[in-house]
């Protein structure tokens, strides 16, 4: 084969592999509509591809033949929007993060959406009459691209520091000479509001970019950026190194880095409980309304059987999905708490 | 309640008076504040009565019974660490908690309970040992509320954890104990040191 030959072919293999990769539907989006009886949700994008198998699984629970069990169905954080959510409800912005599926969960009724995807806790701003049921435990640290010139570790002080723009450069905290960009994830996120939440509830400096979607080192703002630092959930981190990616929800070149000497990951790229116990863990929840979590009805019962400390998500099935996608399991008897 | 289980509970709170009297503790320095409830079931207090087994709680902790829900045994919060809404670390409550088998006459006192934040169970160490036994864990709808810096937690259900099921049984010589049980209720009321 002459040079030129193999070089365009190359060039269709090449562009065909793009399109392939192109080509990836979007994780967590339902594949078709789904019955106005199923059981719905938005919300955080940290456990949108944890929730994609949630629902593979748990509906596979259900008999093909059986059509009165609502299954369990879940949008991603981004896509097309606006969505109708299920059959009969009303058509809605896409929900991007925890706050945002909050918010949509609060201004429709059963007969949109069902619950949220929750990254952070309840807040005293949130509104009253929600239910945050506990699922298992996270984590989120600082990351920056491999090689470039952020040192191994900071502390919290060095991140109040950065994110409040008292100090622009890299040199400043050990590592490489070079103007220190850091990002924050969208507003609406959970990763972004526990982040500044742990941080103090710092309000981030004029440096302070927002915008890249969390937990995406692939964002083009970031994937070459050697001077760039963005916080990142360490569960879903691990959950990407298990495979848990598509094209755009992929670490890229980033990489998690210790926080306070403590380093996020354990030797054998888990998610490390001893960081996960400082100030820097979180608790992940799903967010039901009361009324309906409690109601005897069809819903409510589903929504038990799902959310519950007895319903799927906290049997061994769920546990194992949780720890497949990187995260920690509560304790048995803590799953499926509610938590205001 | 029969004329038997009111002698009995009669005797309990009798018992636990007693021991109140005895011996008085040290005041805590601890700033942590708080209590934590254990609300004893009429079902359970009933089927535990019939087996001869009573639970009596020991100073600094507090019987009380209300004749609609029964007995109820109070622990004073005396330190603690964590969060319990963010699972992690632990609250320790003064007194203990005392088990008696009428029938075999044997008995085991638990001191140094503690509820893990991290494990989600209530924990106790056997008077004579140092390793704690996981009692009791929440079972049931469990909720966690937080008014500033105190947080409370209410369980339905207190269900008798497997581990404390087999070592109550081994140590009153009995098979009246079975792991999953439900013996009440429990509350926890915590204020971290400020």
């Amino acid at each position: 084969m002459r040079h030129t030959a193999a070089k365009a072919l190359a060039a269709v293999a090449f562009t065909a592999a793009l399109t392939t990769v192109a080509a990836v539907p979007a994780m967590a989006d339902p594949a078709a509509l789904p019955a106005a009886k199923d059981i719905v949700g938005v919300g955080s994008d940290t456990t949108q591809a944890l929730f994609t198998k949630f629902s593979a699984d748990y509906n596979a629970t259900i008999p093909a033949g059986d059509t009165t069990t609502p299954r369990l169905y879940s949008w991603d954080a981004t896509g097309t929007s606006p969505i109708t959510p299920k059959a009969g409800g009303s058509t809605i912005a896409r929900p991007n993060g925890s706050g945002a599926g909050i918010g949509a969960l609060n201004t429709t009724t059963k007969t949109t959406l069902d619950f949220a995807r929750s990254s952070r806790a309840a807040q005293a701003t949130d509104p009253t009459g929600l239910d945050f049921i506990a699922f298992a435990k996270d984590a989120v640290t600082w990351s920056a691209v491999s090689g470039g010139h952020a040192p191994a570790n900071l502390t919290t002080a060095n991140l109040v520091d950065i994110y409040t723009c008292a100090k622009t450069n890299w040199s400043q905290f050990g590592g490489t000479a070079g103007t220190i960009q850091p990002f924050l994830p969208q507003s609406g996120s959970g990763t972004r509001s526990f982040f500044l939440q742990a941080l103090g509830n710092i309000t981030p400096g004029s440096c302070v970019v927002s915008g890249p979607e969390e937990n995406e080192g692939t964002d083009p703002l970031l994937l070459t950026n050697v001077d760039a630092v963005i916080p990142y959930s360490v569960g879903h981190y691990v959950g990407q190194l298990n495979g848990h990616t598509t094209a755009t929800d992929a670490p890229g070149n980033l990489t998690l880095r210790n926080l306070n000497g403590v380093s996020p990951l354990t030797a054998t790229n888990t998610l490390n409980p001893a960081f996960a116990g400082g100030s820097f863990g979180r608790v992940l929840f799903n967010v039901v309304r009361d009324a309906d979590y409690t109601a005897a009805t069809t819903q409510g019962t589903a929504l038990r059987n799902i959310f519950s400390n007895t319903g799927w998500i906290c049997s061994t099935a769920g546990r194992n999905d949780i720890s497949s996608f990187g995260f920690l399991n509560l304790p048995t008897t803590g799953c499926g708490v509610i938590i205001h | 309640m029969s004329r038997t289980f009111a002698r009995i509970a009669a005797a309990a709170a009798g018992l636990a008076l007693a021991l109140t009297a005895a011996s008085a503790t040290t005041a805590s320095a601890a700033p942590a504040a708080g209590n934590a409830v254990i609300h004893e079931s009429n079902a359970f207090f009933q089927q535990a009565a019939q087996a001869g087994i009573v639970a009596v709680p020991l100073p600094t902790a507090t019987a009380g019974y209300d004749p609609s829900t029964g007995l109820s045994a109070s622990f004073p919060v005396t330190d603690g660490s964590g969060s319990i809404a963010e699972f992690w670390g632990s609250v320790q409550f003064g007194g203990g908690l005392l088990f008696v088998d009428a029938r075999t006459g044997s008995a085991v006192a638990f001191h140094q309970l503690a509820f893990s934040s991290e494990t989600y169970q209530v924990t106790g160490v056997p008077d004579g040992t140092t390793t704690p036994v996981a009692l009791f864990a929440p079972a049931g709808e469990t909720v966690v509320t937080r008014t500033g810096a105190t947080q409370n937690l209410s369980a339905a259900s207190l269900a008798l954890d497997p581990a404390g099921a087999q070592f109550l049984d081994g140590k009153l010589r009995t098979s009246f104990f079975a792991a999953g049980q439900s013996v009440g209720s429990f509350r926890v009321s915590y204020t971290p040191a400020s």
